[in-house]
């Protein structure tokens, strides 16, 4: 932390605050959990940067999707995601959340994870190195900076075509909408 | 009489700043056991904003009630211990009121989590109670020592004896007390390798699961609290107290490093062998403080 930024402190103390203190919750739906282990221990340490693993999402404020994703384990990561609270922010990590990856053809993983959930970031590659996370943890913070990280607030806009979108994907979702969908609700598309 | 208001209002944000100090000093010093770098001192405070402005879900009444009733009884005992020359209700009875009230933060932590519903807090309260079961013995054991040595329960005159016949540790009566008392310390703080209650990776933090924003703030300040009044009890008990607040503080710096160090080298116990172990040896370095005591009494 440096000194020049304690009056951007007295500011805006609830975006400095979100900056450094990242509660990172990780889904490791399959690739990608043996890049995590040397971020948070003594190789690459990322306490340093206020980044620590939580274990549950009501008290993470950074939602990390590791690999591919199935149909099934979607229900797991909209759930998981309704359950954080606001502000938060969610990165997908790898090549496969993106764009299927290397399970481009595959009839059982969902292609674009955007549809799903509104990502703020996505790290490239299959698998990025573990510095990656560090490349994505400053990316985030100018973009908290500048007030772009905001895919909490899409979802909340969009919630209708999100909605329909999971729909689409799982069928009929066992539980009740987040927000409020109306008949009449002006909702954008998506996609 | 402004002077003993002001006592009233600041001591408890003293302790408090001194919780959360120690909070940050935990993170950096077992970072550094680890060989990594660590997060800044001021990271407690940091995350402590971010939970201030974050939104959160109550889940019923009871759910902040029980957090705000834990509070309160963690700053009343604070009120109840003295810190250097600092203590503003000194009553005759401090040892026995400590006792009773410090008893408030578990239940409330407990009333609390029963209305999350979630089923890692019934394991985390469950096993936090079994775990409370277990250095309550000793506990007992060395409060009742020290009482029947000093024939007082009063934790002022206690620190005043001292003053004139040195540490109670250090005095042949009670260090079979002191040692016993250091021994569940890390149990009644809840750091390694007793953190049965609020294991992240068996049960998802335990109690800690359906708390997030303002509610987390809450339950860390009660941790913080929490930290103050263990070590601080010690310190006065077996330590000697202090004449001002400085050397005081300086004492309970270098006990909380010392549970720091265990914290950071040991693997977490299961609840049975923490239980096998809390009623073994401390109980039984307890029991022989006390015997020794009742025959240098008679």
């Amino acid at each position: 932390m440096d000194r020049n930024q304690i009056a951007k402190w007295f500011k805006e103390p609830s975006k400095m605050a979100n900056k450094y203190s990242l509660h990172a919750i990780y889904f490791c739906t399959g690739c990608g959990i043996i890049e995590v282990p040397p971020v948070i221990t003594a190789r690459w340490d990322a306490e340093r940067f206020g980044v620590i693993p939580v274990a549950t999402p009501r008290q993470a404020n950074l939602f990390l999707i590791t690999g591919y994703v199935s149909v099934k384990t979607l229900k797991a990561i909209i759930r998981t995601y309704e359950q954080m609270y606001e502000p938060k922010y969610a990165v997908a990590f790898g090549s496969c959340p993106i764009n299927g990856g290397m399970y481009w053809d595959s009839y059982n993983t969902i292609k674009h994870l955007d549809k799903y959930i509104p990502i703020d970031g996505w790290i490239a590659g299959c698998m990025p190195r573990p510095e990656a996370i560090f490349v994505a943890v400053t990316h985030l913070w100018t973009l908290i900076d500048k007030g772009m990280a905001n895919g909490y607030e899409r979802y909340k806009k969009y919630y209708r075509a999100y909605r329909r979108n999971q729909e689409l994907a799982l069928g009929k979702l066992e539980w009740p909408p987040l927000y409020p969908i109306g008949e009449h609700t002006e909702g954008g598309e998506c996609d | 009489m402004v002077g003993r208001i002001l006592q009233f209002v600041l001591y408890p944000l003293v302790a408090l700043a001194i919780g959360v100090f120690f909070l940050g000093l935990a993170r950096k010093i077992t970072a550094r056991i680890q060989w990594r770098y660590g997060p800044p001192l001021v990271q407690p405070v940091i995350d402590m904003i971010r939970f201030f402005y974050q939104k959160s879900v109550s889940h019923g009444p009871v759910f902040a009630v029980g957090l705000i009733m834990s509070l309160a009884g963690s700053i009343v005992v604070v009120l109840f211990l003295p810190f250097g020359s600092i203590c503003p209700l000194s009553g005759s009875g401090g040892l026995l009121v400590v006792l009773y009230v410090m008893l408030l933060a578990p239940m409330g932590i407990a009333l609390s989590g029963g209305q999350g519903a979630n089923p890692n807090i019934s394991i985390g309260i469950s096993r936090k109670l079994i775990l409370a079961l277990g250095y309550e013995v000793p506990f007992l054991l060395v409060l009742l020592t020290v009482m029947t040595h000093y024939n007082t329960i009063s934790i002022v005159q206690v620190v005043e004896a001292q003053r004139d016949i040195g540490w109670s540790i250090a005095s042949l009566p009670l260090f079979l007390s002191g040692v016993s008392y250091l021994l569940i310390l890390p149990a009644m703080l809840g750091f390694r390798p007793f953190d049965v209650s609020t294991a992240p990776q068996e049960i998802s933090s335990g109690p800690l699961v359906e708390y997030g924003g303002k509610y987390l703030l809450m339950a860390t300040i009660e941790h913080a609290l929490l930290l103050f009044i263990d070590i601080a009890l010690f310190v006065n008990l077996f330590l000697g107290g202090a004449g001002n607040p400085i050397t005081f503080f300086v004492k309970m710096l270098i006990v909380f490093v010392l549970v720091l160090f265990i914290h950071a080298a040991f693997p977490r116990l299961r609840i049975e062998q923490a239980i096998r172990y809390l009623w073994k040896w401390p109980t039984a370095l307890a029991l022989a403080g006390l015997i020794i005591v009742t025959i240098g009494r008679s």
